[in-house]
């Protein structure tokens, strides 16, 4: 019977991956483990809010909440995308609470202090007293929006909330590289390229199993009579992101064998290459030669994940009914995953489960997360 | 109940902040006296500044005048 691993040993993660375990039960299951986590992973990183095309018009502001943090993300008057703290300076009150369109100002629905999109306190009213709108200790400088540090790549909306990470180019500069012909305009394709999958698990296991073609020939059968498992590759980069590649990406085709167009002077690599890629901590990127995908993978609970699915096109425009059979397709495929990531959630349940061994060969895209979380913990536990 | 108030009373509970940032101003410009004067004229202000109404600067424009913003 393997032995429980103290949750703060995180050594025998971080060994290569022929000799390494998996990361401990607690870090799935353990209430203390995903409060650190919070922290040590999730805040000190570039995480996966949303996407802009939720704010698709300049004005329009949605409140989400991220980790109980109340946040706003709103499309200010010069389009610009930006995350707020959703509170006011005032008596802290929720400033948004349904998704919709600032016409001119956030104005507080408590005392009506209000604010520009682009986050500058314009206006306190009585604030001296009745038609006094302004008090020499208020100013109004210091009392903006609390902003949360931001960056979007690929539409995804990317926060940093501890302020302390490195800036996002340089963070993932190996992967923008790498990318870099996918580097040019998306276009989402709507509504009926959105869908959300709401899964009872850990958002780390989304991940782990975002990353390895392993499984793909049990758990998705279909793929089999054009994806085998030798067509694919693994992608690791350590320290900053894994995934998988395919050799053979074969694009969807209507009735009348119709495509979607491709994204402009892409290289032959992509003619039949796809890649998919988990930016750590929560977002998984496709890039394909005529459509990309992003998902968010937003932590609810720590064995709560509700997964965000974003299709994106090299054109507006695109054609309905082949958009919708698209959606479908992903969708189909992600649910598929669903019992696998609930299944190894309830697993993380068992008391002596020592975190589980890789196979050296084809689960190195999943020990490079694996050893990322742990040296998020380490650097973490070393400051404190 | 003065029918300016009436017509306040109606517009807030149809939360019609168009119909505010005028009515308030309405209210404004016939108070008498001007701490209540700018007392309307700031909730006019304020919801015209929420709605981008076109009031709006000529509203700020009073304030200021009575050095109140």
């Amino acid at each position: 019977m393997a032995k429980d691993i103290p949750d703060s040993d995180l050594s025998a993660v971080r060994r290569s991956v022929d000799t390494a375990q998996g990361l401990p039960n607690a870090y799935y299951v353990d209430p203390t483990v995903w409060e650190e986590e919070k922290k040590a992973v999730l805040f000190a990183s570039w995480a996966g809010l949303a996407v802009a095309a939720d704010v698709p018009e300049n004005g329009d502001a949605k409140p989400i909440e991220f980790l109980g943090m109340p946040l706003l993300l709103v499309r200010d008057r010069s389009g610009e995308v930006r995350v707020f703290q959703n509170i006011c300076r005032h008596r802290g009150m929720i400033l948004v609470q349904e998704p919709r369109k600032i016409e001119g100002a956030i104005r507080c629905p408590y005392h009506s202090w209000c604010y520009s999109t682009d986050g500058r306190l314009v206006s306190t009213p009585h604030v001296g007293g009745p038609g006094q709108n302004k008090h020499e200790a208020i100013v109004k400088e210091d009392l903006g929006l609390i902003e949360v540090r931001s960056h979007i790549w690929r539409d995804v909306v990317f926060i940093n909330v501890d302020g302390n990470a490195a800036p996002f180019e340089e963070v993932h500069a190996d992967l923008i590289a790498r990318w870099s012909e996918h580097e040019q305009p998306l276009y989402h394709g709507g509504a009926d390229s959105f869908f959300h999958l709401d899964v009872q698990t850990n958002w780390k296991l989304a991940v782990e199993n975002y990353c390895e073609s392993y499984h793909l020939p049990w758990v998705h059968p279909g793929l089999n009579s054009y994806s085998r498992l030798e067509d694919h590759y693994h992608i690791e980069a350590k320290g900053q992101y894994s995934g998988q590649g395919t050799l053979v990406y074969r694009q969807l085709r209507g009735v009348n064998e119709q495509v979607f167009p491709d994204f402009p002077n892409l290289s032959e690599k992509w003619d039949e290459g796809a890649e998919y890629v988990a930016v750590y901590p929560n977002v998984l990127l496709g890039v394909q030669r005529d459509h990309a995908f992003a998902i968010i993978l937003e932590p609810k609970a720590q064995d709560r994940t509700v997964e965000h699915i974003h299709l994106y096109y090299s054109q507006p425009n695109t054609d309905e009914g082949m958009r919708a059979k698209n959606a479908a397709l992903w969708k189909t495929v992600f649910e598929e995953d669903v019992f696998v990531v609930e299944g190894m959630q309830k697993g993380r349940l068992a008391p002596h489960f020592d975190g589980g061994r890789f196979s050296p060969a084809m689960d190195g895209p999943t020990h490079c997360f694996h050893d990322w979380v742990a040296g998020k913990f380490e650097e973490h536990r070393q400051s404190a | 109940m003065s029918d300016l108030d009436e017509r306040l009373l109606d517009a807030h509970a149809r939360d019609d902040r168009h119909a505010l940032v005028e009515l308030y101003a309405e209210a404004g410009r016939t108070a008498n006296s001007v701490d209540a004067s700018c007392f309307y004229l700031t909730h006019a202000y304020i919801f015209g500044l929420e709605m981008n109404h076109p009031l709006t600067p000529k509203l700020h424009a009073e304030l200021r005048q009575h050095d109140r913003i």
